[in-house]
């Protein structure tokens, strides 16, 4: 048999022919054939019982694949199990693919010499380089992929080339990951079925079977010369960024290969951190390119954030001394130290504006349960909240006078809101003024009456 | 009650305290009742709200709004957004950011909601079109009431 | 030619000239308590007034109620001040109710030929009672809806009824929108009705029979020896007045000093706020049935409690059945005692239940 790229219906027919040949050619041949021979009888003649019409691709197994038909028989579990995840849910088989497809061979010999036949491109179990080289011969011809996935990339090979995975597979060294280590072999499933190893929740366990394994990823070393650290998914794990992907669901959340490449993978230069984290976090980016730490801070912004385990940002953050970062390098007591002033300055208007709203928020509160309509003051606190965000992120610029001007627009509201407050507070004294007048009229009448019924009583 | 009947409380050569006490009861009543008719009269007035502002609240005048613009206006105690498409249609939705509950705002550039705490973008049907926002924003009912630029925008939950 | 000569040209008003001429209330030591039923029947008149112009703005859904007394209260002309008289008065009247009932119980005015007015005012105080518990839930706030399932969790202890009862009341097996639409009803049209009923023959029965002696007082006079009277009108009338007033200047007081709070949205899936008990007239029940025993006697405690509570209302209706030495104008010490008893019970279960965790 050929090893084609034809269309799957044509396929499908030369199957069906193949078929009949075949199990006219294995009858005459019956007797004289050796044991392995009368196995795959046996299994071919229930096939045949038991799915009449002839092979499609989707029902198990093809009597023209005799491949898996052999294999699922075999006791060594090496044989048996990629037939058996072939045999399930594999994107390529449901497309009409079959084992010689990527293998060569013969799927339509019933003994293994013929269908091992090496005059038939059988190839064995591909290693190395020759595993990328059998899936980009489909996967980087555009032509042929545009009749299964018109959208899908065909430049993976080539990213991969680049990746330091690709550049140590060329050196030889068979310990990288492939093709096959990330996507599997057999049971390989779409990058948006839940169940891939490449579906976003997963990608950072796939990645951890080599580099979380300190045995496998002994002898690396950084371009530096530090030996290649095995903690990044441990750092990961406690990230923000993983915890939004896996209890929060959302799959826009970045992973490793968001920062790191699909198939180009590499650690982002140094240089470049900003940009990788920019591509999400615009502004900031866009605010921390301004500032005086650009050119200083070899690592962007992994200084302060760190790269795998990005943790929740906290305002205790921004101090130049105690916990806070900036006392990494800046030192609060020194007076000429001016990046320690900006801080102090900074995180001084943005406590102020947070405090500012707490409190307002409190008096907005007493006086709503009082009774007092509060709706405008409650938008308008909303907005006081939206300035301290923003502060927040102009933070990055490292600029005090920008953070200021932004908490100063924070200020505003809140006095307004204050001022509010306070009248609510006025109107709610008012109304016990008034209850209190009433009172006082009411008291009159009461003593009126006593006097009066004195009145009419002295005189009986 | 014989007694003093021509002559005004006042004026009579000794003061009758009769008379004076029932003039004062008789005020005692009234301005109580008054204390109490006034506030109810008030009550019974509509107040210029109309009615609790929980499902439906109004968002301003068509003629306000011009083509490619948009509008924040108060439902309950959040702001929303209510949006005229190039097109002329009248869109609302919830203006809260569901990233961190920035207030978002229009950008009549790209036709776009846009928040500008943290780059969050959304297309004209709420949906998150980039940024870290994890839902859509929430879109509101939109009904007419009145006639061509005078008509009122009645924004409602369902 | 005054109004009272034009009417009577056409409606023969020489019946209530009459009566009101002649009216006469007896005057001795202990008639101050006279007045508590007039300034029971004021504060009721004051929550009807209220609560109809209440009621012209409230909503009674689950989704609207809250929303429409916080309009009421903070959008509304002096709304804050309507609810608040009305959240007040509500309380005094049960107060009042509670002082005219034990004032009534002590003083022995439910003896022949008085049964049929203590009849009408207990189920008048049970109604009372009603009212306070179904119009609580009416804002549809948090402590109101936890109090709401506790009392009508409460109503579903009772035996062989208790759980067709609970459903009756709540309109379903969950205290719902459903719930508020029921108790809305109650409190504005079903008790209303039976309570005006039930007050007209109340106040018919006290005019016809005019005002009871005290058993001890009346006792004490000499065959043929009565009592002086005080004229109806315009003595008592205006002391009637003059009681109302210092009513209404506690009202005021109160709503001045102590305004009534809006308090949080009910949200049924929220945890039951820790330390949630109902309003202080069904404290002292609500604190003993928390103090019975699980199981008493292979009966479950609750059930116990509910049924005694129940016993106590019934025997409460047919004390003056009950109590033969009074109708036969002899003193009853036994049910002096009962009163002080239950006085006493009353105060300090009340006390106790509001300051227990």
């Amino acid at each position: 048999m050929q090893f084609t790229k034809t269309p799957i219906d044509a396929r499908m027919k030369a199957s069906r022919s193949r078929c009949k040949a075949t199990a006219a050619r294995f009858f005459r041949r019956a007797k004289a054939s050796a044991e392995p021979s009368l196995r795959v009888l046996v299994v071919m003649v229930l096939a045949a019982l038991l799915f009449p019409r002839g092979m499609a691709a989707q029902t198990a197994p093809a009597a023209t694949n005799t491949c898996v038909a052999c294999h699922a028989t075999q006791q060594d579990q090496r044989i048996a199990t990629p037939a058996a995840l072939f045999s399930g849910s594999d994107v390529h088989r449901e497309n009409g693919f079959k084992c010689a497809d990527c293998h060569g061979g013969n799927p339509a010999a019933t003994d293994k010499a013929r269908a091992h036949d090496p005059a038939q491109q059988f190839k064995g179990r591909p290693a190395g380089q020759a595993i990328v080289g059998t899936c980009a011969r489909c996967h980087s011809d555009a032509a042929f992929m545009r009749g299964f996935a018109p959208r899908q990339r065909v430049d993976q090979a080539t990213e991969y080339a680049a990746s330091v995975h690709g550049q140590q597979l060329a050196k030889g060294d068979h310990n990288v990951a492939t093709c096959a280590s990330c996507h599997g072999a057999h049971g390989v499933r779409r990058v948006s079925d839940a169940k891939s190893p490449v579906f976003p929740t997963n990608v950072a366990n796939t990645c951890a079977t080599c580099h979380a394994d300190t045995t496998r990823m002994r002898g690396y070393k950084r371009p530096d010369g530090s030996p290649l650290p095995t903690q990044q998914f441990a750092d990961f794990q406690k990230s923000v960024h993983y915890a939004t992907l896996t209890k929060g669901h959302d799959l826009a959340a970045p992973t490793c290969n968001d920062c790191h490449g699909n198939h180009g993978a590499a650690p982002p230069g140094v240089g470049s951190v900003a940009n990788v984290c920019g591509t999400c976090h615009a502004i900031f980016a866009q605010k921390f390119g301004t500032s005086v730490h650009k050119d200083i801070f070899d690592k962007g912004c992994v200084e302060c954030h760190s790269n795998h385990a990005v943790l929740k940002p906290s305002d205790d953050m921004l101090a130049a001394s105690g916990r806070g970062i900036c006392a990494t390098c800046h030192n609060a007591d020194d007076k000429a130290d001016k990046g320690a002033a900006a801080a102090v300055a900074m995180r001084g208007d943005i406590e102020r504006l947070k405090t500012g709203i707490e409190r307002t928020g409190a008096l907005i509160g007493q006086i709503k349960k009082a009774g007092i309509e509060v709706s405008d003051q409650q938008l308008a606190l909303r907005e006081a909240g939206t300035k301290l965000t923003l502060a927040r992120t102009e933070m990055h610029a490292f600029a005090p006078p920008q953070v200021a001007t932004v908490v100063a627009e924070g200020d505003t509201i809140i006095a307004a809101v204050d001022k509010a407050g306070q009248n609510g507070v006025v109107e709610l004294r008012y109304r016990r003024r008034g209850l209190f007048i009433s009172l006082g009229a009411i008291l009159f009448v009461v003593v009126t009456l006593g006097l009066k019924l004195r009145q009419i009583e002295h005189r009986a | 009650m014989a007694d003093n009947f021509n002559i005004p409380p006042f004026a009579a050569s000794h003061f009758d305290r009769r008379t004076f006490l029932d003039a004062l009861l008789a005020v005692g009543f009234v301005s109580t009742a008054a204390a109490i008719a006034y506030p109810v009269a008030r009550y019974l007035v509509p107040p210029a709200s109309g009615e609790p502002a929980t499902q439906t609240a109004v968002a301003g005048r068509v003629g306000a709004l011009g083509l490619n613009a948009a509008a924040i206006f108060k439902f309950g105690s959040k702001p929303g957004i209510v949006v005229r498409t190039a097109e002329g249609e009248i869109r609302a939705f919830s203006a809260v950011c569901t990233h961190l509950d920035c207030t978002v705002q229009f950008k009549n550039d790209t036709s776009q909601l846009w928040c500008a705490c943290h780059n969050g973008t959304y297309d004209l049907g709420g949906a998150v079109v980039s940024g870290p926002p994890p839902r859509g924003l929430e879109q509101f009912v939109v009904n007419l009431r009145g006639e061509g630029n005078d008509a009122e925008i009645v924004v409602s939950r369902s | 030619m005054n109004l009272g000569t034009w009417l009577d040209e056409r409606l023969d008003l020489s019946g209530v000239r009459h009566f009101i001429a002649e009216k006469g209330v007896p005057v001795h030591t202990q008639k101050i308590w006279y007045y508590l039923g007039g300034m029971t029947l004021f504060l009721f008149g004051v929550q009807i007034f209220t609560g109809i112009l209440l009621l012209l703005y409230y909503r009674p859904s689950a989704s609207e109620a809250y929303e429409s007394v916080q309009f009421i209260v903070t959008q509304v002309q002096f709304g804050w001040l309507i609810r608040n008289v009305h959240s007040w008065s509500a309380n005094l009247l049960i107060g009042l109710a509670f002082a005219h009932f034990f004032s009534v119980f002590f003083l022995k005015s439910y003896r022949k030929p008085r049964e049929l007015t203590w009849v009408t005012g207990i189920l008048l105080l049970f109604l009372m009672l009603g009212f306070g518990f179904s119009g609580y839930l009416l804002p549809w706030d948090e402590l109101a809806y936890f109090a709401t399932k506790v009392g009508t969790g409460i109503a579903g202890a009772v035996p062989v009824v208790g759980h067709f009862t609970l459903r009756l009341l709540r309109g379903g097996d969950d205290v719902t929108g459903a719930t508020l639409s029921r108790f809305y009803g109650l409190h504005v049209a079903i008790l209303p009705a039976v309570t005006t009923a039930l007050v007209a023959l109340h106040l018919l029965f006290v005019q016809q029979q005019g005002m009871s002696v005290p058993l001890s007082i009346e006792r004490k006079l000499k065959p043929g020896e009565r009592l002086p009277q005080m004229r109806f009108f315009p003595n008592y009338i205006l002391r009637d007045v003059l009681a109302w007033y210092v009513v209404l200047a506690v009202l005021a007081a109160l709503a001045a000093f102590y305004p009534w709070e809006l308090g949080t949205k009910a949200d049924p899936f929220a945890v039951v706020p820790p330390g949630i008990r109902p309003e202080w007239y069904f404290l002292a029940m609500f604190h003993t049935l928390k103090l019975l025993p699980s199981h008493v006697l292979g009966v479950e405690g609750e059930h116990l409690g509910v049924v005694a509570f129940g016993m106590a209302a019934l025997f409460l209706i047919l004390v003056p059945f009950l109590d033969r030495r009074a109708s036969r104008g002899e003193p009853s010490r036994a049910f002096t005692v009962l009163a002080v008893l239950g006085l006493v019970y009353l105060v300090t279960f009340t006390i106790i239940g509001h300051y227990a965790k």
